[in-house]
């Protein structure tokens, strides 16, 4: 049986490791032909394995493993990255024409940068042809990841209906990343990182002294923020996020088990 | 209400706890074990030739419930993975029941035909659903008209779909079914019928034409 796939792995990511800790750790895995040109990236399972296209026996033998080792991935996973995959697609075709629309009629627009226009005419400043856009799939996909588990916490979602999107001041509220703009990788995961400690500003109503201390903390990268909700249903120790210390579980993936969402529901049940 | 829910999802062979379980899934699927609930249906489609036609259609719903609700998947990872772990043991599941292997296969392609990602089908269910469709095309199983007859529902369910998402499968399970219904002696007249139907159905593009239909669908005067 003949593997002469070449696969590259993205390993580059220590936020995404610590993440995805648990059964539902995957890593992106992408394909390139020959020419270089990208194949659809797929989900992996944990034994790291990739199938691939082509009609394929489910099971071989490798070298180095026991006994016969099975290369489907799991159904589950593989459509979940499906899914990201052609979310991303979609948003880089809107994107794109978002762009495109900004840069041609609009020449008298007036480009502030206290502008707070949806459509960011920083966008089309910065941005004037397609090349400078960031465009490679894998990189949108795992920024993607992190804005989802950004959106996913009760503080998104009460920060969106307090504010609405046109009320918005840049400064004062925060502001979701642009995937699609180049920046480096530490720019980007710092950009992330803030964004999200801005986001705490709106968790729900906790103890008074830890709010503010919330704000301060620096490093909050991986705080599921439901955690704080369960802490508080009763709990009079309100633990703040470093003293929690290991009890802040850092397998954040907004794709496996009842989302942080669900702890919304059960806290107007339970008021 | 109560029954015309019942009818478009075709949950009246589930007891009367299992219909409530479901009926609650539809709408508040935030609330309740949504594994149990994928494990309740998959069950009751290998058992259920009815119910394994038409399940798709609420997973769908339910799949689409809990997106809007809690933006989670669990029941759709749940489902799949379980489909998968059927899927795997498929050769075993024939053995031991062709009935339980058709409702699988039914299962699958309606699964295929529902669930689709932003309206595009799965692309990880294609090779699965090939694969089943090509072991019906095998001759121990065009000998058995419940398998042909299996074979070709799913063809003219899901069949242009599988076409557009691989061409050369398609031909080549084309070419199976024809060397069978040529080749192959021992097929009863009703499995070579379905057989010659299906092929010409491919033939026009998915679809029958007049005389075609009125040959394989009207009544049989005297």
């Amino acid at each position: 049986m003949s593997t002469d796939q070449k696969y590259i792995y993205e390993n580059d990511c220590n936020s995404d490791e610590n993440r995805n800790k648990g059964s539902s750790r995957w890593s992106q895995c992408r394909k390139r032909g020959a020419d270089g040109s990208l194949r659809k990236s797929q989900a992996v399972e944990e034994l790291g394995k990739c199938s691939q296209s082509t009609h394929r026996p489910e099971s071989f033998t490798t070298p180095e493993s026991e006994g016969p080792v099975s290369r489907v991935k799991n159904w589950g996973d593989e459509v979940e990255a499906e899914e990201m995959r052609s979310n991303v697609r979609r948003d880089t075709h809107r994107y794109r024409r978002r762009i495109l629309e900004a840069d041609f009629p609009q020449r008298d627009r007036k480009i502030s940068s206290g502008s707070s226009d949806s459509r960011d005419s920083r966008d089309s400043k910065e941005s004037p042809a397609k090349g400078d856009m960031e465009s490679d799939e894998a990189t949108l996909i795992r920024r993607q990841k992190q804005i989802n588990y950004g959106k996913n916490t009760l503080a998104y979602d009460r920060y969106i209906k307090e504010v609405p999107k046109h009320m918005r001041q840049p400064g004062v509220h925060p502001k979701t990343p642009n995937k699609f703009k180049k920046y480096s990788r530490r720019s980007w995961d710092q950009q992330i990182k803030l964004w999200r400690v801005r986001l705490h500003t709106w968790d729900p109503p906790a103890e008074e002294g830890c709010d503010v201390q919330q704000i301060e903390e620096i490093n909050l990268g991986e705080i599921m923020d439901f955690e704080f909700d369960v802490e508080y249903s009763g709990d009079t120790e309100y633990l703040c996020p470093t003293s929690s210390g290991a009890s802040l579980a850092l397998a954040e993936d907004s794709f496996t088990g009842t989302s942080k969402k669900m702890m919304k529901i059960e806290d107007t049940e339970m008021s | 209400m109560e029954n015309s829910s019942k009818e478009e999802y075709k949950i009246q062979s589930f007891d009367l706890e299992t219909q409530k379980l479901l009926k609650t899934a539809l709408k508040d699927p935030g609330s309740v074990d949504l594994e149990k609930v994928s494990n309740v249906i998959v069950d009751q489609s290998l058992k259920d030739q009815n119910f394994s036609r038409e399940a798709g259609r609420i997973c769908y719903t339910i799949v689409q419930a809990e997106a809007k609700q809690t933006n989670g998947n669990v029941f759709r990872r749940n489902l799949l993975n379980r489909l998968q772990q059927e899927f795997k043991a498929r050769e075993e599941t024939r053995k031991r029941s062709t009935q339980e292997w058709v409702c699988l296969v039914s299962f699958i392609c309606n699964i295929f035909d529902y669930l689709k990602v932003n309206n595009m089908p799965m692309m990880a269910l294609v090779h699965p659903v090939y694969d089943c469709l090509f072991r019906l095309a095998q001759s121990d199983a065009l000998q058995n008209e419940e398998e042909v007859d299996c074979l070709v529902l799913q063809l003219h369910r899901i069949g242009d779909q599988l076409e557009k998402m691989n061409m050369q499968l398609m031909d080549e399970l084309f070419n199976l079914l024809r060397d069978g219904f040529l080749l192959q002696e021992d097929l009863s007249s009703m499995g070579r019928l379905l057989l010659l139907e299906i092929l010409e159905f491919r033939a026009g593009g998915w679809t029958l034409s007049e005389t075609a239909q009125k040959y394989y669908y009207s009544e049989v005067t005297d």
